[in-house]
């Protein structure tokens, strides 16, 4: 999935190997990801060691090391990203993504990171969550010039502390953001053992408005979006995160959206264990089965994954876990259409009822414009999935290999541990000792006394 | 009339001249209705003749009956009103009277016989006087060719009254069925907005909706009983036009339209120079020059008898009691006082008067050309521009609005309300085809004859 490719042509450019004595002279290759599937962990084949995240429908950046120093090439440029099967959107990414790919380093690594700018207009890369030399920290006008179309800058500076980071352009940042201008950045502990986990899963949180029929985001919309991904996926097109059972897992999740987003975790309890700060001490966790991610934060929640299945994890806000959708659409439930609905359907040929019994529209497949989502899709196992958005699975399994991340399929329940219709006779409702016997049921009728006003 | 020269005088001349000209049978009428036939493809008679007696009417009756059994098509309707409208019959029939007055012009007066018996003072006096009209024998010649001119002329502006009252039929149809075609989309504009306010009442009942939003719905709805009433009065009003060109009544009036008008052509007509189609073509221009080539001869005329008013020769026999007296009487004007200048300067100006006439209707005809040419071209450039751009573009938004109702992107109150715009944007549509159809109608006036195919090459009628 991975292609390498020198992002510049000509003799000047060089492979990592051959280093000239001004070694600034040669930049570091920038690596290209065509796909927006989720690529299998990247095992650092030099510097120190540490284990490797897995970026859910993402990548890892490689890297080279030069003379002690990590060196990355970061490129800016416009790109064309699968938001799920079936929509494509014109996005601002990185190395052909967005967002662009995890820079994974290990505390007390010095990095070196060239950033080259094939966006029409002037960017920078601020280092979220990161301490550093200021000068290093990527806001334009204030720590820095803007690197303009075609430049390359670089930044350098020392990773200090372990956790959890982003990195985003502080330049314009509202458009940049808008497109799709973000990417995570994970420090790990010089201990392997420190904190370790079996598996951790990184994305991020961020919102488009793409008009149906249309490709590129109405960068102005402040909060009215309607599309909800994780890492610029949407459900169905947001990979399951599959663990082995009792697996520790850990998840780690950054905001780059307007809104906050309580991420939520069926059949579990876990417990927030990192912010942007740093690690959470065990004596401050708080279990949790939803936890808040607000704007421009950083959560990491770990647990065990002991309960087999296919668990729901998603953001609480309903209207998140759904697709492009009409805001303005008034509620039909209730309404009666017969009569009118044929009226209509001389007018309008096509035309179908809808809504009248509530909002639910996934046994229906009828076609929309072009290059969008249904509000609502995606099949399971018992029938539509009625969801979309910031919507996946946990997928916990027993007995699979330690970093075998291949979907299963669905899980198969044991006997007797499915919900089921009850098929036998319907006990009479209970009542109230003393109440009158059974008349048909009238709608109630609830009369306030006056004097008794609250 | 070259019969006249051969004639030496005397009253005898009057029984050989009687056969010289004679009257044609049909009043003229078949002359100007093969002008008109020619000029409207359609035929201006069922029996070959205006309808004289019961056998005609029926004949008519029957074959207009059968043209109103199915829905009238543009040039059915432009027939019937050419075999059917009353005013255009009555000026068929004053072909019958320039007719006669040619015959007449043809034919010597009749000799007069005066007979008077007096008796007085015990006398009794019976004069008889058989007097004829020389001057005719004179004049008979020139009488005749202007006479000749006249019928002609007459012909000419009957034919044109057809072709009148042809365009005036296409025209009116042309209104008619647009006004229906507008009416009917008023209806579904309506229906559309029935359907949005039967719905917001109900999302009322159910609860969803407030009572401003159903007003809101409801108020539209009302608005568009209004237009659909506008709409139908206007084709109440369209259809009783035309009715009146084709000179229909009682069951007759039941008579059906088709749905639609005629879809634009491929292309429109490419004519060359209009201004000399029209000089040639137009009947009035025709008319308007024999008038001058009329009032020209009649200058002439007026020359050559400036001196002679009236010259009777009369037999006189005078019966004075028992004595019979015989001779003759001539009267002779003697150009003493008035030496017939005063009729010459007025026929001259006259002349003067017609050769302007023919100028200025020259100068009409041509402007009317251009006009209507341009008009033409134009409305026929706007009613394709509605048809190939904004009727598929709102059926495209129809299309794509449809799809976002489908995503839940859009309400059916805005799938209703983009219907409602389709239906205007077609409405539009039928506004402009029905100018295009005028406006092809109108140049056809302008220029003289049918347009469809071509136009008659060669004069209808020789001055």
């Amino acid at each position: 999935m991975t292609t390498r490719r020198s992002f510049l042509s000509g003799a000047a450019l060089i492979g990592a190997g051959m280093v000239t004595k001004a070694g600034a002279a040669s930049l570091p290759e920038a690596p290209v990801q065509s796909s927006a599937a989720t690529a299998p962990p990247l095992v650092p084949p030099n510097g120190r060691p540490y284990n490797p995240v897995v970026t859910l429908n993402g990548w890892t950046l490689p890297w080279r090391m030069k003379d002690g120093v990590k060196e990355f090439h970061l490129v800016a440029e416009p790109v064309v990203r699968e938001l799920a099967p079936g929509m494509t959107a014109n996005l601002w990414g990185y190395n052909g993504q967005s967002p662009g790919p995890t820079i994974e380093v290990v505390e007390g690594d010095r990095v070196r990171i060239f950033v080259t700018n094939k966006l029409p207009e002037h960017t920078s890369v601020h280092w979220h969550g990161q301490l550093l030399p200021n000068g290093m920290d990527g806001v334009t006008g204030l720590t820095q010039p803007g690197i303009q179309p075609g430049k390359t800058f670089v930044y350098e500076f020392v990773a200090r502390h372990a956790g959890t980071f982003m990195y985003h352009p502080h330049a314009d940042e509202m458009a940049q953001m808008a497109m799709g201008m973000m990417g995570f950045w994970i420090t790990h502990p010089k201990d392997p053992k420190q904190h370790a986990v079996d598996r951790d899963f990184v994305f991020l949180l961020s919102a488009y408005d793409i008009e149906p029929g249309s490709y590129t985001p109405k960068i102005n919309t402040m909060l009215d979006f309607n599309l909800w991904t994780f890492n610029s996926r949407a459900f169905p097109g947001i990979d399951p995160m599959v663990v082995r059972k009792n697996d520790r897992v850990r998840i780690r999740a950054g905001n780059l959206t307007m809104t906050n987003h309580p991420i939520h975790l069926h059949g579990h309890t876990f417990e927030v264990t990192g912010t942007d700060g740093g690690w959470v001490r065990p004596s401050a966790r708080w279990p949790e089965v939803t936890t808040d991610v607000a704007v421009g934060q950083m959560r990491a929640i770990e647990f065990i994954a002991d309960a087999p299945g296919d668990w729901a994890f998603h953001c609480h806000k309903s209207h998140h876990t759904m697709n492009a959708m009409g805001h303005d659409v008034p509620t039909m439930i209730g309404v009666d259409h017969t009569g009118v609905a044929e009226k209509i359907n001389k007018l309008v040929p096509g035309y179908m009822v809808m809504g009248d019994k509530g909002g639910s529209m996934g046994d229906m497949q009828m076609p929309l414009p072009e290059n969008t989502l249904p509000m609502m899709s995606g099949e399971g196992p018992f029938g539509g999935l009625e969801m979309g958005g910031m919507f996946t699975t946990v997928k916990v399994r027993e007995g699979l290999a330690r970093n075998d991340y291949k979907d299963p399929g669905w899980y198969k329940h044991p006997k007797g541990t499915v919900a089921y219709e009850w098929t036998g006779e319907v006990p009479p409702a209970p009542r109230a000792p003393g109440a009158p016997p059974s008349k048909p049921v009238e709608a109630m009728n609830v009369k306030r006394d006056a004097k008794h006003h609250h | 009339m070259n019969c006249l020269h051969k004639l030496a005088g005397g009253a005898s001349m009057a029984l050989l001249l009687g056969g010289c000209a004679s009257l044609s049978g049909d009043g003229g009428f078949g002359a100007a209705a093969g002008v008109s036939e020619q000029r409207t493809g359609l035929s201006a008679s069922v029996a070959g003749r205006l309808p004289r007696n019961d056998d005609d009417a029926r004949a008519l009756a029957a074959v207009i009956d059968k043209k109103l059994g199915q829905p009238l098509a543009v040039d059915e309707a432009v027939h019937v009103a050419l075999l059917n409208n009353q005013g255009l019959q009555a000026s068929y029939w004053s072909l019958g009277i320039a007719e006669a007055d040619l015959v007449q012009a043809g034919r010597l007066q009749n000799p007069v016989f005066d007979f008077k018996r007096s008796h007085g003072g015990g006398e009794l006096s019976i004069e008889r006087t058989l007097t004829f009209n020389l001057l005719s024998l004179i004049t008979a010649p020139l009488a005749g060719r202007i006479e000749g001119r006249r019928y002609e002329q007459t012909k000419l502006l009957v034919s044109n009254e057809a072709l009148k009252v042809a365009a005036d039929t296409r025209r009116a149809w042309v209104e008619a069925v647009a006004a229906n075609q507008s009416a009917e989309y008023a209806v579904q504009v309506e229906e559309s907005a029935q359907a949005s306010a039967e719905l917001a009442d109900r999302m009322r009942k159910a609860g969803n909706w407030s009572a401003m939003d159903v007003a809101r719905e409801q108020a539209y709805h009302a608005q568009t009983v209004a237009d659909v009433s506008a709409a139908r009065k206007t084709a109440v009003a369209a259809r009783e036009k035309l009715t009146r060109l084709m000179g229909l009544s009682g069951a007759q009036t039941a008579y059906k339209l088709p749905d639609h008008l005629p879809e634009l052509p491929a292309a429109p007509q490419e004519l060359g120079d209009i201004e000399q189609i029209a000089v040639n073509e137009r009947l009035d221009i025709q008319a308007a020059k024999l008038d001058t080539a009329h009032t020209a001869s009649t200058l002439g005329l007026t020359k050559t008898t400036r001196f002679i008013n009236v010259l009777d020769l009369g037999v006189v026999g005078e019966s004075e009691g028992p004595i019979n007296r015989r001779g003759y009487e001539l009267s002779l004007e003697i150009p003493l006082f008035d030496w017939g200048s005063t009729r010459v300067a007025r026929a001259e100006a006259t002349y003067m008067q017609s050769v302007n006439l023919l100028a200025q209707a020259a100068v009409n005809a041509r402007s009317e050309a251009r006009e209507s040419y341009a008009d033409y071209r134009a409305s026929y450039e706007l009613a394709r521009h509605y048809r190939d751009q904004v009727v598929p573009l709102r059926k495209k938004l129809a299309d794509e609005t449809l799809l976002r109702y489908n995503g839940m992107l859009m309400s059916v109150f805005e799938l209703l309300a983009d219907a409602r715009e389709q239906s205007t944007a077609v409405n539009g549509y039928i506004g402009a085809l029905k100018d295009y159809w005028t406006a092809q109608a109108n140049l056809e006036a302008a220029l003289g004859g049918r347009l469809s195919g071509h136009l008659p090459t060669t004069k209808g009628v020789t001055p």
